[in-house]
């Protein structure tokens, strides 16, 4: 097991070494990408300064609490879209094309080889440090004390939040083994995302329910947030750690199943 | 001993109609006919460790999904495949380990980057070590003449190198058996040859185990002693390559180009019209009296070009079925 772990961590550091090259082989195209997040991240800036103005609790949130979720889902966005966003993205294309034929050969996870083959540092960047700032400001001006436990807590669902991220993210494509196309059900699953632009309380119960138990679109950004300001419950506790677990299952389950449909493409 | 013994295989693809035009395709969105093609029809057939056999069939025959189905890309409709005491669509690590596929229209290279990036990755993959690792690539390389290519971008090369490259990368972990669907398409005759050359020698060192599919007669006749021929799904022939070699050469084509127009019937003297477009024509002769035929169609016809080429696989097929016997 060990071993194996090993293994995989070595060829992630292929993945991510061969992805930078990749990057700096194409210096405009990664410029470009840094220039259009920034644009990304200006857009999500309006939300707080919209909040600031309007400088009201919701739902017993400040506007500093809510800056917090905000930075939250900024880093969680810039995650997103490094990690995962580009295999995603063209993992269809795959198996359109038949081009997963040669990666069926290899003798290392298929699951692991298509989805976390590219690495984009480009769409991080911004989205990260400037989530990170939100974060940081958010957490001072609420008051929360930066102790261990607070801190380990906010990591621990960030961690969380990218498992979920990738397995919500990755069960409409899986459809592409039937479908072949998953832009319609795609762009559901990013509209589905977008909630998490504002902190889940904002919603009717019923949705948050929804977001939390049925598709914990709400878990990938609110519980880091939630954790800091004390407002985890047991239940919340249990199912942060239980969901990320099930749904990876309920993923590689799923993976397995659409795999048996795949019927290549003509040579 | 047997490495491959492929027992009754069947694949049956389901697929639908599209006539032409938006009527139809609105037609679609709400009914759909699904159709179903058998690609391939209980084929069986058995190699030996370190045999060569080349598959040849005209194009749809159902020799690549055949090989899709040995390497455990696709799984078969029926029928049962053991390669190396495994069942390919298991698709077990250690089975994996042990054999190769390369296909001529698809790349496992990394198009932006320098194919040695590659080689990294796939010694990563299959857990070759690191002296291994470098023996291998340096003895490849130089066998396929390409070490000066490895820092250069793949999408930087040409077909012909990118080739020899993806074998580098096929081979690298010393598979037993190798799966090869034209490896040679789209290459000029000199890469051809030397692929081939590469693979005799390759073969003899390390008495590889390999099924050769290609449109390329003179690839399988280098290589394989033994040809397979699949035609509609179905094996038509499977033996010597020498005896079907010989029905196939047994005519040949000639293509001519005429200043004027010549008529049909004056032109059916020479051989079998397969074609006729008044200043063009196609002609089917015994290979035998190939020479003494266009000599004289040299003399008689205002003769511009010609050409002289073999059957296509497609028609040595077809003699093979008129003769109504195995060969």
């Amino acid at each position: 097991m060990r071993k194996t772990l090993h293994r995989y961590a070595v060829i992630y550091h292929l993945f991510l070494k061969n992805s930078l090259i990749y990057m700096m082989e194409y210096r405009v195209n990664f410029m470009f990408g840094v220039l259009v997040e920034i644009g990304f991240l200006a857009i999500k800036l309006s939300y707080v300064y919209v909040v600031f103005r309007i400088g009201t609790d919701l739902n017993g949130l400040s506007p500093h609490n809510i800056l917090l979720f905000i930075g939250t889902f900024t880093i969680m966005a810039g995650l997103y879209s490094a990690l995962f966003f580009f295999n995603f993205n063209r993992f269809p294309e795959l198996i359109r094309s038949g081009d997963l034929d040669i990666y069926v050969t290899k003798p290392v996870s298929l699951q692991f080889f298509t989805t976390l083959r590219m690495i984009d540092i480009s769409f991080a960047v911004p989205n990260v440090i400037g989530g990170i700032v939100m974060v940081v400001i958010g957490w001072q001006n609420s008051g929360i004390s930066a102790s261990i436990g607070h801190i380990a807590g906010f990591v621990l669902f960030i961690g969380i939040g990218v498992v979920l991220t990738y397995c919500i993210f990755l069960l409409p494509q899986l459809l592409a083994f039937w479908t072949v196309r998953t832009n319609g059900i795609n762009d559901i699953s990013n509209g589905l995302y977008d909630f998490n632009q504002m902190p889940m309380q904002i919603y009717h119960p019923y949705i948050q329910k929804a977001g939390t138990f049925l598709l914990p679109v709400f878990l990938t950004t609110n519980y880091s947030p939630m954790v800091a300001l004390d407002r985890l419950g047991p239940v919340e506790w249990i199912w942060g750690i239980v969901s990320p677990i099930l749904f990876l299952i309920i993923v590689r389950l799923l993976w397995k199943l659409a795999l048996r449909n795949y019927t290549s493409a003509s040579s | 001993m047997s490495i491959i013994s492929v027992d009754q295989l069947s694949k049956q693809f389901a697929y639908y109609n599209k006539e032409v035009g938006l009527k139809s395709s609105i037609r679609n969105l709400f009914k759909r006919e699904t159709l179903y093609k058998d690609a391939v029809k209980q084929v069986s057939f058995v190699v030996e460790e370190g045999e060569m056999v080349g598959f040849l069939g005209p194009n749809g025959a159902g020799k690549t999904t055949t090989l899709k189905m040995l390497s455990g890309i696709l799984y078969p409709t029926a029928g049962k495949v053991s390669v190396m005491g495994y069942t390919p669509w298991e698709r077990k690590k250690e089975f994996k380990r042990q054999f190769a596929i390369v296909m001529g229209q698809k790349n496992q290279l990394w198009w932006d980057l320098p194919a040695n990036e590659s080689f990294h990755l796939n010694k990563t993959i299959y857990e070759v070590e690191d002296g291994v690792f470098r023996k291998t690539v340096e003895e490849l390389s130089e066998l396929l003449d390409v070490t000066k290519l490895m820092n250069v971008q793949v999408r930087r090369l040409s077909l012909g190198e990118r080739m020899k490259l993806e074998l580098i990368a096929a081979l690298l972990h010393k598979p037993k058996v190798i799966f090869l669907d034209e490896p040679t398409i789209g290459l000029d005759i000199i890469s051809q040859k030397k692929i081939r050359d590469f693979f005799k020698y390759y073969n003899q060192q390390h008495k590889l185990t390999v099924i050769l599919t290609s449109h390329y007669m003179n690839d399988i006749q280098d290589l394989c002693k033994r040809t397979i021929i699949i035609n509609d799904g179905k094996v038509a022939y499977d033996g010597d390559l020498a005896r079907v070699n010989d029905l196939l050469n047994q005519k040949k084509i000639v293509k001519i180009k005429l200043s004027d127009v010549v008529e049909e019937g004056v032109l059916l003297r020479y051989g079998d019209m397969k074609q006729y477009e008044l200043t063009e024509a196609v002609l089917e002769i015994d290979r035998d009296e190939v020479k003494a035929i266009l000599k004289q169609m040299l003399d008689d016809l205002p003769i511009i070009d010609f050409t002289i080429e073999d059957l296509p696989i497609e028609d040595g097929i077809a003699i093979l079925y008129r003769k109504g016997e195995q060969p």
